[in-house]
């Protein structure tokens, strides 16, 4: 492993509460998603992912993948998989290049949110994400950009810590080696 | 509604305050954690040095505020966005409930944003028969009750989980158990259905980006993520202060935002929001309501201007004691603590900030956590002068200011009288412990001073100084506590400087410094005040002047300059006063680097040290009393809050707001019992004649001293 934020990216995501996993092959993957999905999978459309067959592979592990209507299937949905542009280790955070009504709605609605992210992809300070940003507003005349950092949470009853509010109780950051070095990716 | 029935109302709302005790213990518990939180969000980052430059380029907004506003809309609208300016509450209420008339809206969902309480849209959108939902927790709760934010950033922090459970138990219909996870599964499910009905989505927005015409909302939740995917019309409705130029400006906001509001590195969710994004296969109709409803006004205010680079934190709610003891329903009235006593007084007018003018206790505790650099304590006290100028200072005080505190023989005269006139109630004593008819409120709970038999003036003719070779001779500016009420810390301080080879006079034309008249909104008493004493204090060209009280500090070395500055007479000597003055633990620590040589006498008393607001806050000084009370061979024990206001706040304890000023001084002398100390030092005669006045009152043996009386005692 080269990318040297890694490890601080993981403790600064499970910190905020996310499961954080390096996965070295695709079967550690499908073995983990189908543990933990009993139900519908939002999948949400990205490149690298389609590019490393991910869907035709979840689908033939058995998991039942939504890959359209997401405005009519979302609501009914457990859980969403999306792809991430690259994370900041600071904080733990994912950033998802979210324009594409789809990728919000995957990532939005279901209680579970699985996010792969190649471990190349990480920077260190959302500092150093600004530029990223610029170039996304110069490529994209519309724009919906997500910074992700752990799951919903709200403290808004007695400032007490609750996790899982409005959006997905749960996020795992799936860390996949030769997923995509393409930090704009989309 | 007049001004009794107003003042009438008011404290009444703060008397039920105080009577919850379960609020200030959330808020207390809450203020705890909030500084421990906080501390680590910004290890290993500067804050002075992020808030600086938030501060400075928030003014390069405001004072560029067109442009970037026609670079935002220019931006925005290119990118499919639609623009509105709206001027004030009805022009946005307007606008929002014409769109969604026009458009078939049965149903909004909302997100939480403090521009839509501001104008009280939901109250404009029900009214024109659209439905709306608050999606934020904490906002659906208060829709619920039908009650207000209480913090701007945590609006349900005063409720607590049972009545959250009786609220939501209406909603279904059934009893629903009072735990927290329960209920915010319940909230989940209760308003998902909602934002899938919805026709439109409102929110906020944290920063607009005029380079990019796009905006950014902070948020937990994850409502506003749905709350701007799911309905077809998006509205932002954005005050005109969230401008910035750059991303990598937005990107210095966000930095700082959750760690300064919650402690938070980060909040869960960024959303970066650009144009009219995709939404069900076309493109989702955005419009942007750009709202001014006093914020250019604020903008040509050169005392207020300042509040503009507001981001909305809630920081200074947090930190605040006077937050902590009544909370945001009634120190605020929409916007809360001191950012709201300054953007009510623009954005709802004077008339609903003037009761919270008079609440700040002036402790600048706000001020230390401001992660826009602003000076709220100075812009309140500005409020309050326009203030005193629209609906007088009060009868009483106007006469007092203007007719006897002006005139340094009578007022002189006056406390000299009264010392005899107490007679009766001291008892022979020094302290007042009862005080008849409609006085006895004042002592019943903390003892008062008497005024002395003779002031300092008068006992320093008989006052020997042995100072052969004087390393310097300086003035003491002893101010009224010191001279009338506690002249034994002038003597003390003539002990302590001598035996550092310092030769001390005291100008005996000096008067009160002018705070009380200036705190109270009458400047015109309090530049008086000022030209006296420059006067007197410059009159022999002393090498220093020499407080012990840090309120006559910040007087002599901020308020005196500012108060003057524009008068080409007086504005030099202004300078030259605020360059010489110097509280004297610090004048000991850092001019004569005489600790070492403190300690004559051995006995080790285990000390804990109260930090007065205006000189740890005011003057910086804060680490020199606790070194030279450690030289001076004292066990130096931390309290807890150490640098938490006492309460006294001159007359906010005895005229305007004593019953806070009792709960704050409750809190400290807790604090100080707890630290296990026999004695507590502290540098304010403020402060000492309120807890010690907490501590006689309650019978705890514990010495309140001046720290100058301790290094005295070793003498």
């Amino acid at each position: 492993m080269t990318n040297r934020f890694v490890e601080q990216f993981t403790k600064a995501a499970q910190n905020v509460g996310a499961e954080v996993h390096l996965l070295h092959e695709q079967k550690a993957l499908l073995a983990y998603l189908g543990e933990r999905i009993d139900g519908s999978l939002l999948l949400s459309p990205c490149p690298s992912l389609e590019r490393a067959e991910i869907p035709a592979a979840l689908k033939a592990a058995g998991l039942d993948v939504i890959d359209s209507n997401f405005r009519e299937r979302g609501a009914a949905a457990v859980a969403g998989l999306s792809g991430a542009n690259f994370g900041i280790a600071a904080t733990g955070t994912v950033v998802l290049e979210s324009t594409a009504e789809a990728v919000r709605i995957a990532t939005t609605l279901p209680e579970k949110h699985f996010v792969l992210l190649d471990p190349q992809k990480i920077l260190e300070t959302a500092d150093h994400a600004v530029p990223l940003l610029n170039d996304f507003h110069q490529q994209l005349p519309q724009a919906y950009l997500a910074y992700i950092t752990g799951p919903s949470r709200t403290a808004d009853i007695e400032r007490v810590l609750t996790i899982g509010v409005h959006g997905p109780a749960e996020l795992h950051i799936l860390l996949l080696e030769g997923l995509s070095d393409d930090l704009m990716e989309r | 509604m007049n001004k009794q029935e107003r003042s009438r109302h008011y404290q009444d709302r703060v008397r039920k305050a105080i009577a919850k005790p379960s609020l200030q213990d959330t808020l207390h518990r809450f203020a705890d954690a909030y500084v421990v939180a906080r501390e680590a969000a910004f290890a290993g980052h500067d804050f002075e040095a992020l808030r600086r430059a938030i501060g400075e380029m928030k003014d390069q907004v405001r004072d560029n505020l067109s442009r970037y506003q026609a670079e935002f809309t220019a931006n925005a609208e290119a990118a499919g966005a639609t623009v509105f300016v709206a001027k004030d509450a009805a022009a946005a209420n307007a606008y929002i409930c014409n769109l969604a008339k026009d458009r078939g809206v049965k149903k909004v969902v909302k997100s939480k944003s403090m521009a839509s309480e501001e104008i009280h849209l939901s109250r404009a959108l029900n009214e024109a028969g659209v439905e709306t939902l608050e999606t934020d927790l904490g906002e659906w709760i208060l829709q619920l009750s039908g009650e207000r934010p209480s913090h701007m950033v945590m609006p349900a922090i005063h409720m607590l989980k049972e009545e959250v459970a009786e609220l939501f138990s209406e909603v279904t219909g059934k009893e629903e158990p009072a735990e927290i996870p329960h209920l915010v599964r319940l909230a989940r499910e209760q308003l998902r259905q909602g934002y899938l009905d919805a026709d439109m989505g409102i929110t906020g927005a944290n920063v607009a980006i005029a380079e990019t015409g796009g905006i950014a909302l902070v948020t937990n939740e994850g409502n506003a993520r749905l709350t701007t995917t799911l309905p077809k019309i998006h509205v932002a409705l954005v005050g005109l202060e969230k401008l910035v130029p750059t991303i990598e400006d937005a990107n210095r906001v966000i930095n700082v935002l959750p760690k300064n509001a919650t402690g938070q590195l980060i909040t869960s969710y960024i959303t970066w929001i650009r144009g009219a994004v995709p939404c069900a296969d076309e493109s989702k109709e955005l419009h942007i309501v750009l709202l001014d409803n006093g914020r250019t006004a604020l903008a040509e205010s050169p005392h207020c201007r300042d509040a503009l680079r507001c981001i909305k934190c809630g920081a200074c709610a947090n930190v605040c004691p006077v937050y902590q003891t009544v909370g945001g329903h009634v120190f605020g009235h929409i916007y809360i603590s001191a950012i709201g006593v300054i953007l009510t007084a623009f954005f709802h007018g004077l008339d609903n900030a003037s009761e919270l003018v008079r609440a700040c206790i002036g402790c600048r505790a706000c001020v230390a956590v401001c992660p826009s650099n602003i000076d709220l304590e100075s812009i309140i006290l500005h409020l309050r002068e326009v203030l005193g100028e629209e609906e007088g200072v009060g009868v009483g005080k106007s006469l007092v200011f203007k007719k006897v505190m002006r005139n340094r023989k009578l007022f002189h005269g006056m406390l000299r009288a009264a010392s005899l006139l107490q007679k009766p109630l001291t008892r022979g004593e020094r302290t007042i412990r009862h005080l008849p008819l409609f006085f006895s409120s004042l002592t019943d709970w903390r003892t008062l001073p008497a005024i002395a038999d003779k002031p300092l003036r008068d006992l320093w003719k008989g006052l020997p100084q042995k100072v052969e070779k004087p390393r310097y001779r300086v003035a003491f500016f002893a101010g009224c506590l010191n001279d009338f009420v506690y002249p034994e810390i002038g003597i003390d301080l003539v002990k302590v400087l001598n035996h550092l080879d310092v030769e001390v006079t005291l100008p005996l034309e000096q008067s009160c410094c002018g705070v009380p008249a200036l705190y109270s909104g009458d400047r015109e008493t309090a530049v008086a005040m000022a030209e006296q004493n420059l006067d007197a204090l410059l009159h022999d060209d002393p090498d220093y002047v020499i407080t012990s009280c840090p309120t006559c500090t910040m007087s002599l070395q901020r308020d005196f300059v500012d108060l003057l500055k524009d008068n080409p007479v007086w504005a030099e000597k202004a300078q030259r006063l605020a360059e010489i003055t110097i509280d004297v633990a610090c004048f000991i620590a850092d001019k004569l680097d005489g600790a070492a040589d403190l300690v004559k006498k051995a006995g080790a008393e285990k000390v804990t040290y109260h930090d007065s607001c205006h000189l740890k806050r005011g003057a910086g000084v804060w680490q020199q009393p606790r070194q030279l009370l450690t030289a001076s061979g004292n066990d130096l024990v931390e309290m807890a809050h150490s640098d938490r206001c006492c309460g006294f706040g001159g007359s906010y304890s005895f005229t305007s707001h004593p019953d806070i000023a009792k709960q704050i001084l409750g809190d400290k002398v807790e604090d100080i019992t707890a630290s296990g100390a026999s004695c507590v030092a502290m540098d304010c005669p403020g402060c000492l004649m309120q807890i010690r006045g907490g501590l006689e009152k309650q019978e705890i043996a514990v010495r309140a001293k001046h720290t100058i009386e301790l290094l005295a005692e070793k003498l």
